[in-house]
């Protein structure tokens, strides 16, 4: 509130009216009309209180009424100034339409120095917009940058969408939902067609053939996420036995009760927990393999007697001697 | 004198000063030992009156630095600590107490938290760093850091909101680590939401394996006398000696239940009250629907009112005074598919198939751990949370630290139970 403090003071007209208290269209001033507010467009930046601008643009787009400026201007492109001075307005304007297009990060480049040089050519274009020099080719050009980024995304969008859609496809191919989802991937991919009709990989659209406005050295390109994998509930383990197969059913005597027995059945317990259990334990838990001691000991046989099976078998591998004299 | 370089005990050093022989704590240094250089007892001149078990106990004990009390139960102690060559790898030291039961020996807790615990290895499983035994002949175990409290606080501390996808990761986690254990042949026998510890990561792991054992042989009882009773199945309430994996499959779909309606889903105060409890869910068990339920040790025919009611499972001996039996005793229908689907929202209709397949009265019927995992839950959407993304509570040491120390199958009533505890000094003047 410092201008109602120097309104307070006692300052002059003249000061009033270069504070801008004073509306240059009606003329009008903050001492006449206390609830007084500015509104500036973005096209010409010329000030303008808000009775004016209901007043003038209500009915339509009309030409700015400050003497010299012809734009055309539109009321819902009014807003309020955030700077005092307007040249700082303009300029932060500026800067976020270029950022808005112009915003590869560090990470999007091989090199520091590309980043540099990219960063350098963007104070460049910002530069000239600002200054309003070459103002048509430099528009021109950031607008044919925003198009190759936008088709860029898209072709990526695309891949990822249907890659989403043939893997819901596999999941269930007869369900209604499937068939629906099908026939909008259809039309989309028809959607694409015409535009990728011309270019057969879309990675490889704007490479040389189209005018992407900038080329910056040592810019990555943009790749496709990789595809999620399809949950494992199992978080990749695989527990299966190796060394043996177990079978349904033994037909063992110390068992047979049990297999019968209405308080095993009832309880829930599993004789195939058993089979499988004492399988394991014969087979895995030494590193002792059958198979290979019987072919150890057909080479035995054919050759030296008197060796046990055990080194036997080792020599016939050729492996490492399998310590079995564990202290604990 | 000539000295066995292996593991034969060193006779008493001869001298006034002799220290009794601690048989007891030596062979305790089984974990780690193959890391750790054994030094032959003949070799060092400094540790005469000291075997090799011993010194590989030291060596053990030596990696690592004990910090802060996280807790203290009547059956362990629980402290926070870290590897001295690392101050940021944190475990919990959780110390066994010597108990009154077991004067001349381990308490059986101990043996099968470590029998089980060092031969698992799955990232779904709390993990044993090592074991060791202290002069007074406590032991030690050291395990895994689980920061982030447990899933029963998850569902108890409303501040936290969670998703079907957020349950769907948490009950995964849990049947890996149940199917791992079963394929291991290993029965955890307590499963409940307080022994889902939550990693750092949120990652949740299966502790407690106080009540543990293998598969049994044919025709060996077992105990029915395990399982918190909220998540014991039926065939233990009415006096199973033989079962198998079912048990576990039972408690974990009610933790995957209580998930999924944030409260108790099956509570009762007496073991009586707990059948009662599923047959109101599940219907009264018949001939038909379960072979065999007739045959269990505290089985009552559902209209014969004249039979004293089944004992409440401590045991024979403490039969349970006669409940109201004219209502209780009538055959019960199953709830049909409307009230799980009204009860569960959150976890869709495949949620539910899976559910009801492990809560399944007859053990056999019952989903297995593997059937479990290949059910179509897991697959179909919505995909289950990423860990980094999972929902988490805040600082959790202390809950650890309570949960670590407690004796397996012990029932935390809540209140009454610390109530309890409390020395009323008001009532002595």
């Amino acid at each position: 509130m410092s201008k109602a403090a120097s309104r307070a003071n006692g300052a002059s007209t003249k000061r009033l009216a270069e504070d801008g208290d004073i509306c240059p269209v009606c003329k009008s001033s903050r001492y006449l009309n206390p609830n007084m507010r500015f509104r500036v467009n973005p096209e010409c930046y010329h000030r303008m209180c808000e009775s004016c601008v209901d007043r003038i643009f209500s009915h339509g787009p009309a030409a700015c009424p400050i003497a010299g400026c012809k734009r055309t201007l539109r009321r819902a492109r009014f807003r309020e100034q955030t700077f005092e001075d307007l040249k700082v307005e303009r300029e932060v304007d500026i800067r976020k339409r270029v950022a808005r297009v112009m915003n590869k990060t560090e990470s999007d480049f091989e090199t520091l120095r590309d980043y540099n040089n990219y960063l350098e050519t963007v104070e460049e274009i910002t530069w000239n917009l600002i200054l309003k020099i070459d103002l048509e080719a430099t528009e021109k050009r950031l607008r044919l940058w925003e198009e190759a980024q936008k088709a860029e995304v898209e072709s990526i969008n695309s891949t990822v969408s249907r890659r989403l859609h043939t893997a819901t496809d596999t999941v269930d191919p007869q369900s209604d939902t499937a068939r629906v989802i099908l026939k909008k991937s259809g039309v989309q991919r028809k959607a694409l067609g015409p535009s990728s009709a011309n270019t057969p990989e879309p990675g490889a659209m704007d490479t040389g053939l189209k005018d992407t406005g900038f080329t910056f050295a040592g810019l990555k390109k943009r790749v496709a996420p990789e595809p999620e994998k399809p949950f494992d509930p199992y978080g990749g383990w695989n527990i299966e036995p190796q060394y043996y197969t177990v079978m349904d059913d033994y037909d063992v005597d110390f068992i047979s009760g049990a297999k019968t027995d209405v308080h095993h059945l009832a309880g829930g317990y599993d004789i195939r927990d058993f089979y499988s259990r004492a399988l394991c334990e014969a087979f895995s838990g030494f590193g002792v393999f059958v198979e290979e001691e019987v072919i150890a000991r057909e080479n035995q046989a054919s050759g030296d007697v008197g060796v046990g099976t055990q080194t036997a078998a080792t020599v016939a591998d050729g492996g490492k001697e399998v310590n079995m004299d564990d202290i604990f | 004198m000539v000295i066995s370089p292996v593991l034969s005990p060193k006779p008493n050093p001869p001298g006034p000063g002799a220290r009794p022989p601690t048989m007891k704590s030596k062979p305790l240094a089984i974990l780690n030992s193959s890391n750790v250089q054994p030094p032959t007892a003949a070799s060092t001149p400094g540790d005469t009156g000291r075997d090799m078990a011993e010194q590989m106990n030291d060596e053990v004990r030596k990696q690592f630095k004990t910090g802060a009390k996280l807790g203290e139960g009547t059956y362990a102690i629980v402290y926070s600590g870290h590897y001295k060559s690392d101050p940021s790898s944190l475990v919990a030291i959780k110390k066994i107490k010597v108990n009154q039961d077991y004067k001349d020996g381990i308490a059986m807790d101990a043996i099968r938290e470590i029998k089980f615990l060092s031969e698992l290895d799955h990232p779904n499983i709390i993990k044993l760093h090592a074991v060791f035994s202290t002069k007074d002949q406590n032991i030690s175990l050291v395990l895994e850091h689980l920061p982030l409290g447990d899933i029963e606080t998850l569902w108890k501390t409303h501040s936290i909101s969670y998703s079907p996808a957020d349950i769907k990761a948490w009950a995964n986690m849990l049947a890996q680590a149940v199917w791992f254990c079963h394929e291991n042949y290993v029965l955890h026998r307590d499963i409940k939401g307080n022994n889902l510890l939550i990693a750092a990561d949120g990652t949740v792991k299966l502790a407690d394996f106080g009540l543990a054992r293998s598969f049994a042989d044919p025709g060996r009882p077992m105990t029915y006398n395990v399982i918190t009773r909220f998540y014991r199945p039926p065939e233990l309430l009415l006096g199973a000696r033989h079962y198998g994996g079912g048990v576990d499959v039972w408690s974990m779909g009610v933790v995957i239940a209580e998930l999924a309606i944030r409260e108790w889903f099956l509570p009762s105060n007496t073991d009586f009250e707990q059948l009662v409890a599923i047959y109101d869910v599940f219907g009264t068990p018949t001939e038909d629907s379960w072979p065999g339920v007739s045959q269990f040790e505290f089985y009552t025919p559902p209209d014969d009112s004249s039979v004293p009611a089944p004992a409440n499972g401590t045991g024979p001996s403490h039969r349970a005074t006669s409940p109201s039996q004219s209502t209780q005793s009538s055959i019960k229908r199953p709830q049909p598919l409307t009230y799980w689907r009204q009860r569960f929202p959150l976890l869709g209709e495949d949620g539910i198939d899976l559910i009801r397949g492990m809560l399944t009265l007859d053990p056999r019927k019952r989903l297995s751990a593997r059937e479990v995992l290949e059910h179509r839950y897991w697959t179909n959407a919505p995909r289950p949370t990423k860990k980094e993304d999972l929902p988490r509570q805040g600082s959790g040491e202390e809950k650890m630290g309570e949960d670590l120390k407690r004796r397996g199958g012990e029932v935390e009533s809540g209140r009454v139970d610390k109530v309890a505890r409390k020395l009323d000094f008001g009532a002595m003047r």
